[in-house]
């Protein structure tokens, strides 16, 4: 079961100075409403107090009707990406049609965990349009476990973030018992405003997140982009 | 059968499995040459089996990776300019901190589109070189007028770090890649140790990350002009060996153009060093000696 | 013998050769199998020192309260909904209980991923049992399942404190199964953080013969307690009753709302309160004040 560890035990030797990862930083985030999902993220990639460029995408089209946003250490969030999209292509190979979000998320979910002994460094979120057409967000850890939701923020922005979007958007918890409505009660163009209000409360006390934040807004008619810009220091 | 050239590979050398590297093979051949038969101690040592790689060999050798660099250059630069992109090194590989190889081209060219600048251990960019070098083979051999683009020289340079850091064996290097992608447009890109990589209208590999960006981040435009683009090189260069210890004052700017690749005389930037404090740095410092 | 001829060389100038040759092993997981044997594991010499490194990085949500008993009419499962990284809360709306099939539930504490992951491969698990052999696996079998499973990874660093509870021929059934391997059948368990806090409420309520009705209130009051006094538990307290025609969500509560249930704010009877009266209270102000004009 653990070929690759075994060899590797017997020769490898651990550099003394050297990690396989790196925080490249940057702030995701997603809310979902009845008929449109939104997925944002800023556009900078940090390392250390370094900042290596402006213009990182952190979002990505997975398939028709799926989103994803990481942020953390980009090398892997871009392979866990490319993995990912040729999965898709297969699942779509074998099942004749385009992966949809619930299934896709918990794709990811299994990718995690399958390096759970050597994680992804990656902080991500899902965010798509269910069978019905509402809006789906799914929020994870490193490691594969995840949640549907209305709204999730991950990234080095999330402490500050969260605490917003709680307040904002918050509705009941979709465990108590008799069930309510917990859908996010604004507009999309409400929602739209929220975020890029996240963003630059964000941009003005994290130093990973800034330069400029781009929003995906899916709904029935497809998906556009905005962008607006943030402070760059 | 016909010698060919294998890529390089370090556990058993350019083209030859050596005798003791795998005992299967080594009883196999024992005692039998094309002239008849040999002893054990004629065999030791001398003997190894011609041309191919053997997996089962590579896999029973014991496993050598770059724990620390040996021979390592500094900063690579990468500009964009309205009609293509720079790259400038100096040419000094360091052993250590000593200024060994003071001639060193570190700027290769992969094909017509697309240069590349390396910072890091010198033997490592070497064994890239080879896998590049296969892949320009490759796209010889196919000959149907493509070559593959900076784009996607960079991120097979992507992938090929990766795996490596990912095996916990990281090829000690940064890159520059420099050139035109798919649609003809002007391409500048890095690639880390681990993996890490982006694409932007100025890049900096090493050292030159905390010097030289700022300096592109104030000048940089896109329409600059080749003479622009130098000048702002030079200015960059200049920065980078007065601050940068392991930086010579001896440079290279390649440019990629559409009309291909171009690597530059070796030249030096004017420096002065005949300043009173070089001379004596203690001498307007209260409590110095 | 037999003549080796070596044809790699036309290997070489294949299409794509050079390029297939450094198969790029971050995609690995694009193979469409689903086991073990697609863990990837990391080529360091101390694997253990590598899982201390990296769990700075990745911080997996922790934390939890859970409880389960059997009485005389099932079994009650109760669990909290708070994951928690580090000091840092990541969700107030975590499902703990994993509903496995009908009859079969487990609860999650410890590793977020971990408890997920694996219980998903239980079900899985379970799902071929039942399609193998024509009936529903017994809660025996199934706890015994993810034991074994979890102990072949014993020393990786999961880890798991779950509840199997369920009904089967043998009417209700439940398991304690960790990362460790340990297996317990038992009456009464609690496992999490909070599960101290749990026991003693549980403990002291306990009767075999509870109503279905009083059994619920006493877990959900548990668990309740347990988020009081536990910083990593919270959230919402949702509370499952086992019987003998499956499993049923009972109640599922908003912690912040149950405090004012069992901590109801009653208005403060000034007249009962021994010591200083309001009059009094009233005087003597007005002569601290007269004091402080003089």
């Amino acid at each position: 079961m653990f070929d690759a560890r075994e060899d590797a035990l017997a020769g490898a030797r651990q550099h003394a100075n050297w990690s396989p990862y790196d925080n490249n930083g940057g702030t995701v985030l997603a809310v979902a409403g009845e008929s449109y999902v939104i997925c944002a993220g800023d556009t900078r990639m940090s390392s250390g107090y370094n900042i290596l460029t402006r213009k990182f995408e952190k979002i990505d089209k997975m398939s028709g009707k799926t989103l994803m946003a990481s942020a953390g250490f980009a090398a892997d969030a871009v392979t866990l990406k490319k993995t990912l999209k040729a999965r898709c292509k297969q699942y779509e190979f074998q099942n004749k049609r385009e992966i949809g979000c619930v299934a896709f998320a918990q794709m990811l979910s299994n990718t995690l965990y399958y390096r759970r002994f050597f994680p992804y460094y990656a902080f991500n979120i899902v965010a798509g349009l269910d069978a019905e057409g509402k809006g789906a967000v799914f929020t994870y850890d490193a490691v594969g476990s995840y949640e549907r939701t209305n709204y999730s923020c991950q990234g080095s922005g999330q402490a500050l973030i969260m605490p917003v979007l709680d307040n904002q958007l918050k509705t009941v918890s979709p465990l108590v018992l008799p069930a309510a409505s917990s859908a996010t009660p604004l507009s999309e163009q409400e929602a739209i405003d929220l975020i890029k209000d996240c963003f630059a409360t964000a941009a003005e006390r994290d130093i990973y997140t800034g330069d400029s934040v781009e929003l995906w807004i899916m709904n029935a008619e497809g998906v556009r982009k905005e962008e607006m810009a943030l402070r760059a220091d | 059968m016909i010698p060919r050239r294998t890529a390089h590979e370090r556990v058993i050398g350019p083209g030859v499995v050596p005798h003791g590297v795998d005992p299967e093979h080594d009883a196999l051949y024992r005692g039998r040459t094309a002239r008849g038969t040999v002893t054990d101690e004629v065999l030791r040592g001398v003997r190894g089996r011609p041309f191919t790689i053997d997996g089962k060999a590579r896999e029973k050798a014991p496993a050598t990776r770059t724990q620390t660099p040996y021979v390592t250059g500094t900063s690579a630069l990468g500009l964009k300019y309205a009609g293509g992109v720079l790259l400038a090194t100096d040419t000094l590989a360091c052993y250590g901190s000593t200024k060994r190889y003071k001639s060193v081209e570190r700027v290769k060219r992969v094909n017509d589109k697309c240069a590349i600048a390396f910072t890091g251990e010198l033997s490592d960019f070497a064994y890239v070189c080879d896998l590049l070098e296969e892949l320009t083979t490759e796209d010889f051999c196919e000959d149907d007028g493509t070559t593959r683009d900076a784009e996607e020289i960079y991120q097979y340079l992507t992938r090929v770090m990766y795996n490596r850091r990912s095996k916990f064996d990281p090829l000690w290097n940064s890159f520059v890649v420099a050139g035109y992608d798919a649609k003809g447009e002007a391409f500048c890109g890095t690639v880390g140790m681990i993996g890490t990589h982006y694409a932007d209208d100025h890049v900096a590999a090493g050292f030159g990350n905390h010097i030289a960006r700022p300096i592109f981040r104030e000048f940089y435009k896109p329409d600059l002009t080749e003479e622009e683009a130098v000048e702002i090189m030079k200015s960059a260069l200049y920065a980078c060996v007065m601050r940068d210890k392991q930086m010579m004052n001896k440079f290279q700017i390649a440019k990629v153009t559409k009309e291909g690749v171009s690597i530059g005389e070796p030249f030096a930037v004017p420096t002065e060093w005949g300043y009173e404090k070089f001379y004596n740095p203690t001498k307007f410092s209260p409590g110095g000696w | 013998m037999s003549v080796n001829l070596d044809l790699s060389f036309l290997h070489d100038t294949e299409r794509g050769a050079a390029s297939t040759k450094y198969r790029d092993e971050a995609l690995q997981g694009v193979s469409n199998s689903v086991h073990a044997s697609n863990f990837t594991a990391p080529a360091v010499e101390d694997f253990d020192a590598f899982q201390r490194e990296v769990i700075n990085y990745v911080k997996p949500a922790h934390g939890t309260t859970t409880l389960g008993f059997i009485f005389e009419h099932g079994i009650v499962i109760a669990v909290d909904s708070r994951a928690s990284q580090g000091p840092y809360i990541s969700s107030q709306t975590v499902k703990k209980v994993i509903e496995i099939n009908p009859f079969l539930l487990g609860t999650m504490a410890g590793g977020a991923a971990d408890c997920q992951f694996w219980q998903r491969n239980l079900g899985i698990q379970c799902r071929l049992h039942e399609l193998e052999n024509g009936k529903r696996i017994t809660v025996r079998a199934a706890s015994k399942l993810l034991a074994n499973t979890l102990y072949s990874y014993k020393g990786r660093g999961l880890s798991m404190g779950t509840m199997i509870a369920g009904w089967d021929l043998n009417g209700p059934g439940l398991y304690y199964v960790d990362s460790e391997g340990t297996r317990l059948k038992g009456q009464r368990f609690s496992v999490g953080s909070g599960s101290l806090f749990a026991y003693g409420v549980l403990d002291q309520g306990y009767r075999w013969d509870l109503s279905v009705k009083e059994a619920c209130e006493l877990g959900r009051r548990a668990i309740y307690h347990a988020t009081f006094r536990d910083a990593f538990s919270g959230g919402t307290v949702s509370v499952y009753h086992v019987g003998k025609n499956g499993w049923t969500k009972v109640t599922g509560d908003d912690v912040g709302e149950l405090h004012f249930h069992y901590y109801p704010s009653e208005k403060i009877d000034e007249d009962s309160l021994g010591g200083l009266g309001k009059k009094e209270a009233e005087e003597r102000a007005a002569a601290e004040a007269t004091a402080m004009e003089t």
